[in-house]
């Protein structure tokens, strides 16, 4: 797909500061990022990567600035509405307990902003095998699973989504480099989403089409 | 009809030496609530006396406005009860818990004075003030389990609450399973003690009203509409101390308020 050079941005921070009680962890940050463009957020440990991705899906307020998805200022009368571009996997897969694993492909397709989409089996067990997944484990109860295989039931879970834009936090720090190396390859092949992920992981971040690091203290270069 | 027996204060007095089994048990065991429970029972007897004395005056008045005065303070006492032992913010969470609680209360309560019972006056001390106790004490336990389990589990599962948010849920789609176990929490010991009442435990209401010298059928009678009012009380409490507390405990993005929780001292 070729980008108009006219398009907006679909991910655009604009001046961000957020800060936990006395303690500023982003100071004045802004980032686009285009149509179509994979962005690794680089950075240390605590530099506020993960917390820039909750605030652009309005789960952390912020201190100053705007977030803009897809050309509209995120606040409390659009989150609701604009959290419906992003398909969202938190850092550790916190996936929740008390279902098995298709119930919780299943359940975002019973939410009216979704009532449009249909859970396509087909196409879930396919990503199953694309990411090394065995079949058995559509059938079993998620608080049996491991780390990298919680994980992965994450991303098919945004995947199937059907979703322009990726927030991905860390989605290969449980997974062995065989599993790694086949969610990159697909990311990386999605030429049409926009993809703005935290990665560490060096295989996942080469496949990103630029970098942007972030400093401690939330002092911007 | 004879009325029970009653317990001279020598007696009484007596009967405390009982309580020697029970510290004796603790002490051997070193359990860490044994200052706990002595406070405990000195407070439980205070606490009984004066409501005797208060009772037998309010019986003697038996004036509306009195007993309609008790009942808001009893409100008051069980909703501070219920947010202490989930630890929840007083400042955010007395009104609407007071408004949960005293719906919660004053629909059976009234219903039965009023239709089981068909007394004409709804505020009829010797009835009102009981039967307002019983069912308030139970839906206290309930709200205590379902308030805490509540806003337990939303905070510890932040993420995954999130993560529902994130795949399109509206605020009350992410919060209904939540709510579903809470209530579950709270009222499944009810629906158990329902199902074997009788069997493993004569209910307190109906041995008071047979010692007190009433016909047992009649005491089974007056127990039966109690536990029916019990339970819708429980269920009513639990389920309007969530919802109507849930305004206040969410930001406009749909994220928990982590100022509704006390700070742990």
């Amino acid at each position: 797909m070729t980008t108009q050079p006219a398009a907006l941005p679909p991910i655009e921070c604009m001046g961000v500061t957020i800060a936990f009680g006395s303690h500023t962890v982003i100071r004045d940050l802004s980032l686009a990022v285009q149509p179509g463009e994979f962005v690794a957020l680089g950075g240390d440990s605590g530099t506020g990567k993960s917390t820039l991705l909750q605030a652009i899906m309005g789960f952390t307020p912020l201190q100053a600035g705007e977030v803009r998805i897809m050309g509209q200022p995120l606040n409390p009368a659009t989150v609701w509405q604009l959290r419906r571009h992003i398909a969202y996997v938190p850092q550790e897969a916190q996936v929740g307990n008390g279902m098995k694993t298709e119930a919780f492909l299943q359940r975002p397709f019973s939410y009216k902003a979704n009532a449009g989409q249909r859970y396509d089996a087909k196409v879930a067990r396919e990503l199953f095998d694309c990411f090394r997944l065995p079949q058995r484990l559509f059938t079993s109860p998620l608080h049996s699973l491991s780390g990298g295989e919680k994980q992965r039931i994450a991303i098919i879970g945004a995947i199937l989504l059907n979703r322009p834009l990726y927030l991905l936090d860390e989605i290969t720090s449980a997974l062995d480099e065989d599993s790694t190396r086949a969610v990159t390859d697909w990311f990386a092949g999605q030429t049409d989403a926009t993809i703005l992920a935290v990665a560490h992981d060096a295989v996942f971040r080469e496949a990103a089409r630029r970098i942007v690091p972030l400093r401690v203290n939330g002092d911007q270069p | 009809m004879s009325s029970a027996l009653d317990i001279g204060y020598g007696a009484l007095a007596a009967g405390y030496l009982l309580i020697l089994i029970p510290l004796a048990i603790m002490l051997y065991l070193r359990v860490s609530f044994l200052s706990d429970t002595l406070i405990a029972l000195v407070r439980m007897t205070l606490q009984l006396l004066f409501v005797g004395f208060y009772l037998q005056f309010v019986f003697n008045l038996n004036l509306w406005w009195l007993n309609f005065i008790w009942l808001l303070v009893m409100v008051l006492v069980a909703n501070l009860n219920i947010l202490n032992n989930s630890r929840l913010r007083r400042r955010t969470f007395l009104a609407p818990m007071f408004v949960a609680m005293s719906a919660g209360m004053g629909i059976p309560l009234l219903y039965m004075i009023g239709v089981i019972l068909r007394l004409p006056n709804l505020f009829e001390a010797q009835y009102f003030i009981p039967l307002a106790g019983m069912i308030m004490g139970n839906c206290l336990r309930s709200n205590i389990v379902g308030m805490r389990s509540f806003y337990g589990t939303l905070k510890e599962q932040r993420p995954a609450f999130l993560l529902t948010l994130s795949q399109g849920a509206s605020l009350w789609e992410a919060l209904l399973p939540h709510v579903r176990r809470s209530f579950e929490d709270a009222i499944a010991p009810a629906v158990s003690g329902m199902a074997t009442i009788g069997l493993v435990a004569l209910p307190g209401m109906m041995t008071g009203i047979i010692m007190g010298g009433t016909n047992p059928m009649t005491a089974i009678k007056y127990q039966i509409a109690i536990m029916i009012a019990i339970f819708t009380g429980q269920t009513l409490s639990v389920f309007l101390g969530i919802v109507l507390t849930l305004r206040r405990s969410f930001t406009p993005f749909g994220v928990l308020r982590s100022d509704i929780f006390r700070k742990e001292s």
